[in-house]
């Protein structure tokens, strides 16, 4: 049952959430429902107040995040925190710090990015906001990750660009990666998860299919406008 | 002029030397380190004191140097660790606390040891004829190490991973953090390179003139000037506006007296900070 928030005040409590290899799982929730707040406490990004974090049977509950993501866990903010000043190279290159980027993984980025192959001297800065975002997914699979972690993917996209950057994802589905997706627009998030969780002030209210909550009335009420 | 402008070069490579180290703590965590100057005249006494006891002068400069490189490393990783602790202004005001005594520290303790402490490392050979201009063997060997010294760095910081990593907390701490990068670990090696740096400040400064055991107050203001030119946190910027105001230093030297010159300098610090408040290269870093 994980806890965590700031300044003493617990944002989100009670979480029981559990994420199984290769499974897609959307956390969706509205704005300030704790979906960011619940994964900088995963990924390490804030000490949780209550509560564990298992990564593989290992209790990784206090590890700081550059220990998360070297264990396999890329976490993807909704501000991206790209390296704006250079290059899209460079930044798919400390994608796979400490090591060498290897050429079989930097193919398969471009085979899910293709447009990145074209950008690659061009500083992040200078990219737009949905290529900004492809680079930051792509800049996280650089690392190899088991667990890929996404905030709000469609934050700042035009609704024909956050559908492209979900296909993406779901196209990263079947390479064995494990997805985490947090998501404000339910049937984005919905179309590429296996499960789903709602996440309301702070706590988990359901969680299902994504058939069994886009039938539930209170999804549809809240989150669809229809009913 | 030329002789004015090829001095003003020489005591500009090694304004760039010794604020490179300050710009990169800077840039890696908001900490002026106000010490620097005085790791650099660790260094010096370091050196003076084992060429008196007849080791050889190059073996003795490379004990400077690591004795700056660990005293750096040590203080790293105990009286700066809270202060990376803190966030936003209190880490700078706390760094700025700290730095400032370690700097008397130094300064109290050399200063007793040792009150007329001073290295002056002779050169020896003719002088060396520069686009016409006869330099010292001593000016021309400092320049020579100042630049093989930024070179490695340029390399260093453009091509290898670790240097990558080193730019990438600059720019985005927690993008750093998010792809693995420790901030601690390369914030350690960092100061720990920037005091190796100050030590190598000592040995070539002290190949042009006698570097004294008060010299640290000056080291360290000539450091936070070229900084604040060059652009916190870039290695170019540091090494470009070193030499900039090398030669600055030189010709109003020579035109208008010496005592003016550090109010030129700091006069183009402030100018920086109105007119180009990045750096001349900050900026562009990355």
């Amino acid at each position: 049952m994980l806890a965590a928030g700031y300044l003493g005040q617990r944002v989100v409590d009670g979480i029981d959430l559990e994420v199984r290899p290769g499974e897609a799982v959307a956390i969706i929730g509205s704005n300030g429902a704790g979906k960011t707040t619940l994964f900088r406490a995963i990924a390490g990004l804030l000490r949780p107040m209550a509560g564990r974090v298992i990564l593989d049977g290992r209790d990784v509950t206090r590890w700081p995040a550059q220990r998360m993501a070297k264990a396999g866990v890329a976490y993807v903010p909704a501000e991206r925190h790209l390296f704006g000043a250079m290059t899209v190279k460079t930044n798919l290159m400390l994608g796979a710090y400490p090591t060498r980027p290897d050429r079989e993984t930097l193919e398969s980025v471009f085979e899910i990015f293709p447009l990145l192959r074209e950008r690659l001297q061009q500083r992040a800065v200078t990219l737009s906001g949905g290529q900004q975002q492809m680079l930051a997914v792509a800049r996280a699979l650089m690392g190899r990750p088991r667990l890929l972690m996404l905030d709000e993917p469609s934050t700042g996209l035009a609704p024909k660009l956050a559908k492209d950057a979900f296909d993406a994802l779901a196209g990263l589905k079947g390479t064995g990666v494990t997805l985490l997706v947090a998501e404000q627009q339910v049937p984005l998030a919905l179309s590429v998860a296996d499960r789903g969780y709602v996440l309301e002030n702070g706590r988990i209210s359901l969680d299902g299919t994504p058939r069994e909550l886009d039938q539930n009335p209170e999804v549809r009420r809240a989150y669809l406008g229809i009913g | 002029m030329k002789a004015v402008i090829l001095d003003g070069i020489v005591l500009g490579l090694g304004f760039g030397l010794l604020g490179v180290g300050m710009t990169l703590v800077y840039g890696l965590g908001g900490v002026l380190n106000l010490a620097h100057g005085e790791v650099a005249v660790l260094a010096a006494i370091v050196v003076a004191q084992a060429m008196a006891g007849g080791i050889p002068t190059a073996v003795a400069a490379v004990i400077g140097v690591l004795a700056a490189t660990s005293a750096a490393l040590l203080l790293d990783l105990t009286l700066m660790r809270p202060v990376y602790r803190q966030t936003g202004g209190h880490r700078v005001l706390l760094g700025l606390l700290l730095t400032l005594g370690v700097a008397f520290m130094i300064e109290g303790a050399l200063t007793w040891r040792d009150p007329l402490g001073a290295l002056s490392i002779n050169v020896p050979g003719r002088p060396i004829s520069v686009l016409g201009v006869p330099m010292a063997a001593g000016s021309v060997w400092a320049s020579v190490i100042a630049l093989a010294v930024a070179a490695a760095l340029l390399v260093f910081f453009g091509a290898t991973i670790f240097g990558r990593a080193v730019r990438s907390v600059i720019q985005d701490e927690l993008g750093a953090r998010l792809v693995g990068i420790s901030p601690a670990l390369v914030r350690a090696v960092i100061f720990a390179l920037s005091g190796g740096l100050a030590g190598v400040v000592a040995v070539t400064q002290s190949m042009t003139a006698p570097l004294t055991v008060n010299a640290g107050f000056n080291l360290t203001v000539t450091a936070l000037i070229v900084s604040v030119v060059g652009g916190l946190g870039s290695v170019a910027g540091a090494f470009l506006a070193g030499v900039l105001l090398g030669i600055v230093d030189s010709v109003s030297a020579y035109y208008i007296g010496r005592y003016i010159t550090s109010i030129v300098l700091l006069g183009a610090a402030v100018l920086t900070i109105l007119v180009w408040p990045r750096g001349l290269l900050g900026s562009l870093q990355g």
